[in-house]
């Protein structure tokens, strides 16, 4: 099999005194979509946070066979991570058009400009907003211009926290259709944290269910969608 | 039971080892004033640094002024600048009272103290809507424009305008029944010590002097005691809880506008005592010494000492009193060059100070010696 | 009449100075949510610094540019040394440092250069440029207030055109998503300070060469009260508020302060934080503030 390109080992995570993962096990493999299910304060974001640089952990977190545990979030970044944070992932007082460049502060190369009209493209509500203040948008053009901030870094691995939060079905359905084909034509790698666990499991190769800090349950995808345990605690059957 | 008696056993020792540690501290308290009721110097090289009962008496004014500060920023955690605006008004309505209606000094404290409290209160009522960073502008707003206030051509009759109000027709007399003469010639005669009382008896300047400072003392000592039953109180306790979590402390039901104008109110009414303290041993209320310059100073005594504790306003108001002094009475230290010892050295020092112990010791000094007594002598701290 | 225009005049002078040292707060405040009391006493050293670099004879504005960068690295310094290792969200540790600042930065520039007055050098053509009845519009007016516009068009610029300029507006709108975004928080923090300071020290200049003043160390202790209240007038993080905000202090300072008869002239840095009072209470987001982005 390929070499991963994020290994966790024994990740252990505290805010002050109060320990939240107590020791995570996972790893996510090129091109795949792996999701992260679990209830609310289960410490799915502080993973997430983890591996991009923004808290101080123990145990290992490697990427591309590389321990990134001790590095800034901003060498996080270049070294092809992507982070859309749960909620707040654009900058109100930027334009969308600004928002993207901010997304693409790391390159230097000159097809920035070719990438932000392929967001255009995705989304054209972007294009018709493009000059305006990015705190003025829905909450699902929020959602898509956060998304693609993200991908204007040109990431090899996409963290997404809770992407479908607040957002209408409708709306949901359309941004997951999108994570399919960007995983697919771009070769992005996801690693998906989500509370709406039958969209994200039909879209995931792969998934986890996170239980109050510890990995309690892992498996394909489509396993998962037919255990019982999880349809009853996630899927609401 | 038996652990019962043990408890009420080690509380009993502890309450006698409190009270032979504050009889310690109050006679000590005396012996300096004895001491240095004429002018004590220190000689350190070739420099000379007094310290007299002056100095000690500014010493006060200043940290009564800073126990506000403690109240208002140490313990409900508001950003209030502007101590030397209620330090003046104090100052300024004693002085008053004292100059051109002959009051005696302490008699002003009763109108100096209701009126700074009520002033206080209602200028802290913006500081209901204001927070944070923006509190911190207006009260240093506030500090900055006192000076021009009282210099208003409207209130000369009041202020003396930019010369200012002298109070010397007051002095203060010790009253007779109090044995200043007979101590000091006692400590005199003590063996090997008795030479830093002086000698002969005292004259009548002389004793007018320690009861001043007896007198300032006992007033601080009623000021702390009050402050400590308030931060120990009801009040006090939602006070620490606005400081620590404003949100919280309001959704569990404390009512956060009274506690905070309760709070501006004790402060203004301490500072106003501070001010009060100030003039009576100056002589005079001008205007400069209530600049902005000087409610900076007084929260460099609130850091040093360490903001929310009491102790560290005593701290704080001695190193106000005393290191702008000694440094303009440093007249030469090797590798400092002579320019360096004569500008504005003392405000130097006191900013540096301000920097490196919010850097490497946030808690002040006081809390830095707590925790470096804790390090020493572990086992004792649990056991109590 | 003639003496109202006089005082409208004499209003965009003070404004603009004023307007330039409330920029430099807006700058740190837009990024940090921090004010810095110390503002004024940098830019008190960086005009110190000129008058120095000028009697050592470099030409007036090469002493004036090498002045600002020297505030500006100055600055960056100060930032990196005493303001990053704190937490932005507590206030109280941020407003002591820039405090000692304040009293460190005044003191060494009053042991250094004394508390004399000294006269610095006239950036600007002296004489009256207008005169219309008693009306005296003078160069330096028209100067000042010229450099005032000139310095925001060019910090606009440098904000919305450049790359760390974009750095710098992502920091002050959602500082999680700029660490996301690979942004170094620190540097970016550092080049505003700069930025801040150069501005500042620019504005300093301005308000010595004013031919009716002369630079001494405490001479910024009553302009930074100005300046805080227009900064604030702005909603401290607008660049343009800084200036509208100035230039209506400097109106309520020569107007207002004139025409209403009991409010004599010593009153007007009590009415400027009368101002200041009532923006905080009422519209703490100031009067022209930009921080709630209103949905379209
Ligand atoms: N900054 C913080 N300080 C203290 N505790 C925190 C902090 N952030 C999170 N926690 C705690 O850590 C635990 C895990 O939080 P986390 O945000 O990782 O949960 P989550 O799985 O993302 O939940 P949700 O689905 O609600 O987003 C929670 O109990 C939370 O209260
Ligand atoms: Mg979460």
């Amino acid at each position: 099999m390929t070499s991963p390109i994020l290994h966790v080992e024994d990740l252990k995570a505290t805010y002050g005194p109060v320990q939240v993962l107590h020791g995570i096990d996972f790893t996510v493999f090129p091109k795949e979509i792996v999701v992260v299910l679990g209830a609310n304060g289960a410490g799915k974001t502080t993973t997430l946070r983890s591996i991009s640089g923004m808290i101080q952990t123990s145990g290992r977190i490697e990427l591309n066979g590389e321990e990134t545990r001790n590095l800034t979030p901003s060498e996080i970044v270049r070294r092809g991570v992507a982070h859309v944070p749960q909620g707040r992932g654009t900058f109100p007082e930027l334009t969308v058009e600004e928002n993207l460049k901010v997304g693409a502060f790391i390159r230097t190369d000159k097809d920035i400009k070719i990438d932000i009209d392929t967001c255009y493209e995705n989304y054209p509500v972007l294009y018709e907003r493009k000059t305006q203040m990015a705190g003025s948008l829905s909450g699902g053009e929020q959602q898509m211009l956060a998304v693609s901030r993200a991908l204007m870094s040109r990431p090899q691995l996409l963290l997404m926290d809770e992407p479908s939060l607040g957002l209408a079905p409708q709306i949901v359905e359309d941004l997951f259709t999108r994570f399919v084909a960007i995983n697919r034509e771009q070769e992005t790698t996801m690693l998906i944290v989500e509370q709406n666990a039958q969209l994200a499991l039909d879209i995931a190769n792969r998934g986890y269910v996170l239980e109050s800090g510890r990995i309690s349950v892992e498996g394909k995808a489509e396993e998962l969608i037919n255990d019982d345990a999880i349809r009853r605690a996630y899927l609401g059957a | 039971m038996a652990s019962k008696i043990q408890i009420s056993n080690g509380t009993r020792t502890y309450r006698n080892s409190r009270i032979v540690m504050w009889a310690c501290f109050v006679i000590s308290l005396l012996l300096i004033a004895f001491a240095y009721v004429d002018v004590g110097t220190i000689s350190i090289g070739s420099n000379n640094y007094n310290l007299s009962l002056i100095r000690l008496n500014k010493a006060i004014a200043y940290t009564i002024a800073i126990l506000g500060l403690q109240v208002v920023i140490g313990y409900t955690g508001q950003i209030a600048l502007g101590q030397s605006f209620f330090f003046g008004t104090g100052a300024y309505i004693s002085a008053w009272l004292i100059a051109d209606h002959s009051w005696p000094f302490l008699v002003t404290l009763l109108i100096v103290i209701p009126s700074c409290f009520i002033i206080g209160m209602v200028l802290g009522l913006p500081a209901l809507r204001i927070r944070g960073l923006y509190l911190a502008l207006l009260t240093f707003g506030l500090a900055a424009v006192f000076p021009s206030i009282v210099k208003l051509d409207k209130l000369y009759t009041y202020t003396g305008g930019a010369g200012g109000k002298l109070t010397s027709n007051y002095k203060f007399i010790a009253p007779a029944w109090l044995p200043f003469d007979e101590v000091a010639q006692a400590l005199q005669k003590l063996p090997i010590l008795g030479g830093f009382f002086g000698d002969g008896p005292l004259s009548n300047r002389e004793e007018s002097r320690l009861w001043k400072f007896i007198l300032f003392c006992v007033i601080a000592g009623i000021c702390f005691w009050l402050v400590y039953n308030l931060i120990h109180s009801r009040p006090g306790r939602a006070m620490r809880a606005i400081r620590d979590n404003e949100t919280s402390a309001a959704v569990s039901g404390i009512n956060l506008a009274i506690t905070k104008t309760l709070s501006f109110g004790v402060a203004s009414a301490l500072g106003g005592v501070g001010g009060a303290i100030y003039v009576a041993e100056v002589g005079i209320a001008s205007p400069d010494d209530f600049s902005s310059l000087v409610a900076i100073y007084l929260i460099v005594g609130l850091v040093v000492g360490g903001v929310g504790t009491l102790p560290g306003a005593v701290l704080g108001g001695l190193i106000y009193a005393l290191v702008p002094d000694w440094a303009s009475s440093t007249q030469s230290i090797s590798f400092v060059p002579q320019r360096w010892l004569q500008g504005p050295t003392g405000s130097l020092i006191l900013g540096l100070l301000l920097i490196i112990l919010t850097l490497f010791l946030p808690g002040g000094m006081v809390t830095g010696w707590r925790k470096l007594k804790n390090r020493l002598k572990p086992t004792e701290v649990r056991a109590s | 009449m003639d003496l109202f225009l006089q005082r409208v005049v004499d209003a965009i002078t003070n404004g603009s100075t004023y307007a330039l040292i409330a920029v430099a707060m807006v700058l740190i405040f837009k990024a940090t949510t921090l004010i810095n009391f110390a503002q004024g006493e940098q830019a008190m050293l960086g005009a110190f610094a000129v008058l120095q670099l000028w009697n050592w004879g470099i030409p007036m504005w090469g002493a004036v540019i090498i002045g600002m960068l020297f505030s500006g690295i100055l600055a960056a310094g100060l930032e990196r040394a005493f303001i990053r290792k704190f937490d932005p969200a507590d206030h109280l540790p941020l407003v002591i440092i820039t405090l000692g600042l304040f009293l460190v930065i005044n003191a060494v520039a009053a042991i250094i250069w004394r508390f004399d007055p000294q006269s610095f050098p006239q950036l600007f053509p002296s004489g009256n440029a207008f005169t219309y009845n008693n009306v005296r519009l003078s160069w330096y007016s028209i100067f000042a207030f010229g450099s005032c516009v000139l310095v925001l068009f060019v910090l606009q610029t440098l904000l919305t055109r450049t790359k760390i300029g974009l750095a710098f507006r992502a920091v002050s709108s959602n500082l999680e998503s700029s660490r996301l975004s690979g942004i170094k928080i620190g540097p970016t923090l550092q080049f505003g300070w700069a930025l801040a300071a150069a501005a500042g020290t620019l504005g300093a200049s301005i308000y010595a060469a004013n031919p009716v003043l002369q630079i001494e160390p405490s001479m910024m202790l009553r302009a930074l009260i100005f300046s805080v209240t227009a900064a604030a007038l702005g909603g401290l993080d607008s660049l343009w508020g800084a200036l509208i905000g100035g230039l209506t202090i400097g109106f309520v300072q020569s107007v207002v302060v004139q025409y209403i008869p009991f409010i004599p002239n010593e009153m007007s840095l009590s009415a400027a934080v009368v101002v200041l009072l009532i923006v905080l209470t009422l519209r703490p987001s100031g009067v022209l503030g930009t921080r709630a982005v209103e949905r379209v």
